[in-house]
């Protein structure tokens, strides 16, 4: 049974017909698929059969293991969202829910080449001497997310320091226990720093700054 | 399992909008609709990706008139958003920073651009209402949350304290009792403003309790081990209305259920309470959205003051939904501020000049 209705298929044709570069979407799942993993793969064949600039790659937690490493893969389901190079923009879990959003924003992004930030934001990342990643706790019941998780991933396609993950916590209990999550959106800064709600670009840039 | 898009694109701020509409909310939405029927040229900024306001963090609604089945907030939301866009509405994902009312054209600034119009309707909303209790801001997202369906599933098994005594604190308990094992509803008095429909829901819910007559003191979510609410009795018992005919609470002195092993006196006389929880959500009302608006146009209580076309003390603005100041603010209510505020500012721009 498809897992996108018609009627949400066709919004996402034509908001995808928008996109300029083609899209290679990475999938990382397993042999014996995870029940996430399983919708996860065919809600990307349905959303990639809509436009051909789109390319679906899948690929195995266990067997391969240089693409893995690579892509520094943690957990499965995880999506890697990129162009002829990895931009750090991935999700792992499902993207469903209102997280629908952060992902066709992602490749709309990365397909057109535009990240909306603030000229003060470009020249912060444009002086980051160190790494930075960003790991974007959500529900996808949760309406204040998607404002979280664009706006990390825009960091991370503008910025080669920064990183951005989309993480569905009810699908990785134990994430939630280490990064003590019990309220969503929550961004974690460089595993140690803490940003509770959907915060506009100024404040996620302060938070970085602490967190360097 | 649902999947909830929303998309914008093709705004320019070289543009003169007739309209510009200032948060996307249904009375925002419906605003848009209408305008954008009237072929006034209309931009809706909403900062969220997602449209919908409130209403995207609802559950089920179950009081707008044509859904006899409830309706999922997201879905009416969504729905509000594509019927509008389907007659051209255009919507732009930006925060606004700033506006400039008074001039023939406004002004209205995000941190990616001015945009400017002819008119502008507010339709900013309200957002919860904080306790303004020690720990609340220290433990928001960490125990302390003004979203049930976004954090709801991080208490499976758990113990909840809700705070409030109105619709929203019933309805989002009732929402919060499929995850919780045990809920404590925690009210200044006896005197529930909750519509009697929730009321006798709350009451057959066996997860739920009744705490009323007590204030929360104070949020002490230091220990993970041991995360504690202080409640104190309300003060000035004397000026408490006195409580609805039919409605009592499920608990006249809930340290003494044998049930309620998270609540312990602290005091002989049950002045103050300790309550253990696993976390605590607050629906204690809201406060409008007009911060941007302070000293432009004017307030009442925060909300904004319109006249019967919603109409603003300044020319050409207007102003819709929970932000105005009025005495319901519902889903039914915001969508036809919308709709009459539309009505008029197409009036007005028949006439506008230069």
């Amino acid at each position: 049974m498809p897992i996108l209705d018609e009627k949400i298929k066709q919004e996402v044709t034509k908001i995808l017909a928008n996109m300029v570069k083609p899209i290679t979407i990475k999938l990382f799942t397993q042999g014996m698929e995870c029940g996430y993993c399983k919708e996860t793969h065919e809600l990307l064949n349905e959303i990639v059969a809509t436009n051909d600039k789109l390319k679906l790659q899948v690929l195995d937690l266990e067997k391969d293991t240089e693409e893995v490493k690579k892509h520094n893969i943690e957990e499965i389901p995880a999506i890697v969202v990129m162009d002829e190079k990895d931009h750090g923009i991935k999700f792992y879990g499902i993207p469903a829910g209102y997280e629908f959003s952060s992902l066709l924003n992602a490749l709309l992004m990365v397909s057109t080449g535009v990240a909306k930030l603030t000229d003060e934001t470009k020249a912060f990342l444009d002086k980051l001497e160190k790494p930075v990643d960003l790991k974007v706790f959500v529900t996808p019941t949760c309406p204040y997310c998607p404002q979280a998780v664009i706006l990390a991933h825009q960091m991370a396609y503008y910025s080669d320091k920064v990183t951005a993950e989309m993480v569905e916590v009810s699908e990785y209990a134990h994430l939630a226990v280490k990064y003590q999550v019990q309220g969503v959106p929550r961004t974690v800064v460089n595993e140690k720093w803490f940003q509770e709600g959907a915060a506009p670009e100024q404040i996620l840039v302060e938070k970085i700054k602490e967190a360097l | 399992m649902d999947f909830n898009i929303s998309f914008t694109a093709g705004a320019k701020p070289e543009e003169l909008y007739d309209l510009i509409i200032i948060g996307g909310g249904p009375a925002g939405l419906t605003a848009g609709l209408y305008a954008a029927r009237y072929k006034i040229k209309t931009l809706m900024i909403e900062k969220m990706p997602v449209s919908g306001g409130q209403l995207t963090a609802t559950e089920w609604v179950e009081n707008y008139p044509g859904f006899p089945e409830p309706i999922l907030g997201q879905k009416l939301a969504k729905d509000m958003e594509t019927q509008a866009k389907l007659f051209g509405l255009e919507v732009i994902n930006e925060d606004v920073v700033k506006v400039e009312l008074t001039g023939k054209i406004k002004k209205v600034h995000t941190p990616y651009a001015v945009w400017q119009a002819k008119t502008v309707l507010i339709s900013t909303g309200s957002s919860p209402r904080k306790l303004n209790v020690p720990g609340e801001a220290e433990y928001k997202g960490n125990g302390v949350s003004y979203c049930a369906t976004c954090d709801g599933p991080f208490y499976p098994d758990k113990i909840i304290g809700v705070v409030g005594g109105g619709n929203t604190a019933f309805e989002e308990s009732l929402f919060l009792a499929k995850y919780a094992s045990r809920i404590y509803l925690i009210h200044r008095s006896d005197n529930y403003r909750a519509d009697e429909i929730l009321k006798e829901r709350v009451e057959q819910n066996p997860k739920i309790e009744y705490v009323p007559f007590y204030q929360v003191d104070k949020i002490d979510f230091a220990n993970p081990d041991g995360k504690k609410i202080i409640l104190s009795k309300t003060p000035n018992p004397g000026n408490v209305i006195p409580a609805q005919a039919g409605i009592r609470p499920v608990l006249s002195n809930p340290t003494h259920h044998p049930e309620s092993v998270g609540l312990r006196p602290t005091t002989p006389s049950d002045e103050k309470m300790e309550l253990t929880v696993d976390g605590i959500f607050i629906f204690i009302g809201n406060d409008p959205n007009t911060k941007l608006f302070e000293g432009q146009l004017d307030l009442e209580n925060g909300y904004i003051v319109t006249d019967r076309s919603h109409k603003t003390n300044v020319e050409g603005v207007w102003a819709a939904g929970d932000v105005q100041s009025k005495a319901l603010r519902q889903v039914a209510t915001a969508v036809g501020d919308g709709a009459c505020a539309s009505y008029w500012i197409n009036k007005y721009l028949e006439e506008w000049k230069e």
